[in-house]
């Protein structure tokens, strides 16, 4: 056919104008958002995240508030936050306070039930068993105002209180305050000589709930009850690694070479991935035309028919389907009348006359294998018909 | 710019020489470091892909099912030698081949490279773009650009049915009275005489010149000449269903299942009107072409003999159904506009009820008072084969539903012959030879 030369190519690469004349609005906006974003982190002030129950916290959910009042009540408060502290800073008259303790290994819970103290227990921490033995956690329970119900000195001065969490089941000779559906949130028993005291849930501690009901008086009457308070919390900075026998763990053993190995990995990676990702050239769209059968709009009639059962429809079509073939076979007008078709019909095939009328004039298959049979007798006529 | 597989592998051999190393943190940043390095000096001594300069060259017309090549032709006129691959991208339904082409053009020469073409559908396939990507000389990293290079291949309709033209074009020549077998000519038109030869028909002896002359003379006939055929084709909603297998044109992704593989009736309407249009381009008529919807969309009028069916292709190709009702009055007065002595009206449509009775019908007799009028349409393969559905009451229903429509087919059409418009409703494959066929029984009938 024809050999043309076109008119000459066009490059429709960005050129680096291009780029930073499309890109620099992008930019714009995206450092906006970044600016406005960094703001307020860089001008708050750090540590704004709470601890819960560290006395030495201001937070809602801290307990400076509950410090203060005890210092005021002429008992010391000690924070320490490793276990090792905690049973170095224990002595006679003091009371340890353990709350917020998910760190504590069973090691840990063994050495400070071991270290002869009275314990005060805030919340089901971990290694609750070995910590207070004897008691058996029964099951949790909302936090809310509950009245004392019992005759421990401690529950009934304070009065009602912000208490749940966890019910527990007390051992026995202990005394236990507080009930939700039967079973004590606080529970008081001795143990080994020591006062051992568990509450299920430290709410009524905090800043935020201590000015509320009776919480002052009972975390006072709770935490004040020797002079020097041992409060254990966790530490800033807590160290997961397990170590081993000799102090080093899995981690120490890997040569720092393997991991930044991994790191030149990934490295690696993102280099695949960068091949791999570039395209050579945009994706190509086509508009294409509209994909649809012509036989589509019978095919949803057939099931219409079908789902409604249509027979009233379905066999007057094939009737008149068949009827309509039938009628220049035997030398009839297309409008020839019924009585005319059966006739002749009949005639032609030596069929009785009231078979072949109820046939293709009779009334509606009454079920799905009536039309089924009709088909089959309407297919037997013509071919009858045509055979003859 | 774009990296290479060589690069990630690179990166990937330097986790080895961070194992090894005894500074480990500094052969990370070491080899990352070399890596950028490579990668720099790469891309800075690859060749430029932006000065590249390309011309096509090749073919532009193309029947669909045929395959044709294109010619690009890289020219360098940078400093370096650009290596790497090129992609020449078209649309999906040009089956565009190769994907990638290697191409290797050193400084100041020119490479030609071809792509070869098997377009799967119908219309203008124009190209997009010209993707270059020229790698440096350690191959670790290439540069990237794109370039707009227009060319344009119009995808003509097959004519698949022109394996029909020798049958019909024998039957013509039947009509004509110059057939081998010297049957006498079915004309109408008298021709002129001639000397009697042995087997002439007896009937045709024209007496009174045998007397004027010491010979026996026959009378030739010939059938009308020099008639005009409209072909209208109805290029609305009707003509967008798809019927029957789509011919020759191998799918090249196996269609989703309930999904059609099937041709347009408008590709089966332009098989036909094609067919009609050799037909009586060589039975001396002069052919017309109308595609109409809403607008006309294509209309060809006056074109010679000699080059009709090229004009008509090239008129067909970017033809594509629309998805609106065809406007039938309009269709009519674009008709009545155009066609000011009587001619034949072919009208390639479908006989749909709803269709017609609210279009077509009311109007027609309007067409059909001036015009002799032949309406043809594509019947639907896969309706007969769901009237034939027997056995469960699934497929009797669905029997029931195409009886149905076949029924209101058949009350069309009896209206049609009605008001003298011929009809020919075929299967996709039986179209063209029918209308040819119903062309050449009104020509024998002197009725143009």
């Amino acid at each position: 056919m024809s050999t043309v030369t076109a008119p000459s190519s066009a490059s429709t690469s960005p050129t680096t104008r291009s780029m930073w004349r499309g890109g620099r609005g992008i930019l714009l906006v995206g450092l906006l958002v970044l600016v406005t974003a960094l703001v307020p982190v860089l001008l708050s002030s750090p540590g704004t995240e709470g601890r819960p129950l560290d006395p030495g916290d201001s937070s809602d959910v801290g307990a400076k508030a509950l410090a203060q009042l005890l210092g005021g009540r002429g008992v010391s408060v000690e924070r320490v936050d490793s276990v090792s502290a905690l049973i170095s800073a224990a002595g006679p008259d003091s009371q340890l306070l353990i709350g917020d303790t998910d760190f504590l290994s069973e090691a840990d819970a063994r050495r400070i039930a071991g270290s002869g103290q009275d314990r005060l227990i805030v919340g089901a921490v971990p290694h609750l068993d070995v910590l207070a033995g004897g008691l058996l956690v029964k099951e949790h329970v909302r936090t809310r105002s509950r009245e004392p119900r019992c005759d421990l000195r401690a529950a009934t001065g304070a009065g009602s209180a912000h208490l749940g969490g966890v019910s527990f089941t007390a051992p026995a000779g202990g005394a236990g305050c507080y009930p939700a559906a039967g079973h004590p949130t606080l529970v008081r028993y001795t143990t080994g000589g020591r006062t051992v005291t568990v509450v299920g849930d430290g709410a009524f501690m905090t800043n935020l709930r201590l000015a509320e009901d009776g919480n002052a008086a009972l975390a006072m009457n709770l935490a004040g009850a020797r002079p020097r308070l041992i409060w254990l919390v966790a530490p800033e900075q807590w160290d997961p690694t397990l170590a081993g026998p000799e102090g080093r763990s899995l981690g120490d053993l890997i040569p720092s070479g393997v991991s930044w190995a991994v790191v030149q990995l990934a490295v690696a990676v993102g280099v695949v991935a960068l091949w791999r990702g570039r395209r050579l050239g945009p994706v190509v769209a086509e508009r294409l035309p509209v994909v649809v059968r012509a036989a589509e709009t019978v095919e949803g009639r057939g099931r219409l028919y079908r789902a409604r059962r249509a027979r009233d429809r379905a066999a007057p079509a094939l009737r008149a389907a068949a009827i309509d073939r039938l009628a220049p076979r035997l030398g009839l007008p297309p409008t020839a009348a019924p009585d005319e078709v059966v006739a002749a019909t009949a005639a032609r095939t030596g069929l009785d006359a009231r078979e072949v009328r109820a046939t293709l004039y009779g009334a509606v298959p009454a079920d799905d294998g009536g039309l089924v049979a009709l088909a089959g007798y309407l297919d037997t006529l013509e071919r009858q018909v045509r055979d003859s | 710019m774009a990296l290479t597989g060589r690069a990630g592998l690179l990166a990937a051999l330097g986790a080895l020489l961070v194992l090894a190393a005894p500074d480990p943190p500094m052969a990370v940043l070491g080899v990352a470091l070399l890596l950028a390095a490579l990668v720099v000096i790469d891309l800075l001594f690859a060749g430029g892909v932006r000065g590249l300069r390309f011309h096509r060259d090749g073919e532009r017309l193309v029947r669909l099912g045929e395959s044709v090549t294109v010619g690009l032709v890289v020219e360098n006129p940078g400093r370096r030698r650009v290596r790497g691959v090129v992609r020449d991208a078209w649309p999906p339904s040009a089956g565009s081949a190769p994907r990638h082409l290697r191409v290797d053009v050193p400084s100041g020469q020119r490479r030609r490279l071809v792509t070869t073409l098997t377009p799967t559908r119908r219309g203008d396939r124009e190209a997009v773009t010209v993707t270059v990507r020229s790698l440096g000389p350690l191959g670790l990293a290439a540069r990237q650009g794109s370039h707009v290079v227009p060319w344009s291949v119009r995808v003509l309709p097959p004519f698949l049915s022109r394996k029909h033209l020798p049958g019909k074009l024998a039957r013509l020549r039947e009509l004509d009275g110059r057939h081998p077998a010297l049957v006498r000519g079915q004309g109408t038109e008298f021709d002129s005489l001639r000397e009697y030869v042995v087997g002439d028909d007896v009937r045709s002896i024209d007496w009174r010149a045998s007397a004027r002359r010491s010979d026996v003379v026959v009378r030739t006939w010939r059938p009308e000449r020099d008639r005009r055929v409209l072909i209208v084709l109805d290029t609305g909603r009707t003509s967008a269903g798809r019927v029957g297998v789509a011919p020759g044109v191998a799918p090249r992704v196996a269609p989703l299942p309930g999904q059609a593989s099937g041709w347009p009736r408008l590709d089966w309407s332009m098989d036909a009107a094609l067919l009609l249009a050799a037909l009586a381009s060589r039975a001396g008529d002069r052919v017309d072409f109308l595609a109409y919807d809403r607008t006309v969309r294509a209309w060809l009028s006056g074109a010679s003999r000699t080059d009709l069916l090229s004009s008509l292709v090239n008129a067909m190709a970017p033809i594509e159904a629309e998805l609106v009702e065809a406007d039938s009055p309009g269709m009519v007065a674009a008709v009545l506009a155009r066609a000011k002595r009587r001619c034949l009206v072919v009208l390639l449509t479908d006989v749909n009820a709803a269709a017609m009775e609210e279009g077509l019908l009311p109007v027609l007799p309007r067409l059909s008072s001036r015009h002799t009028v032949l309406v043809a349409a594509v019947a639907d393969p896969r309706v007969a084969a769901m009237a034939s559905g027997r056995g469960t009451a699934e497929q009797v229903y669905d029997a029931a539903a195409a009886e149905r429509l076949r029924g209101e087919r058949r009350r069309i059409t009896a209206r049609l012959r009605g008001q003298g418009v011929e009809v020919v409703d075929a299967l996709p494959e039986d179209i063209a030879p029918a209308l040819a066929d119903a062309y050449l029984a009104l020509k024998a009938a002197g009725r143009l």
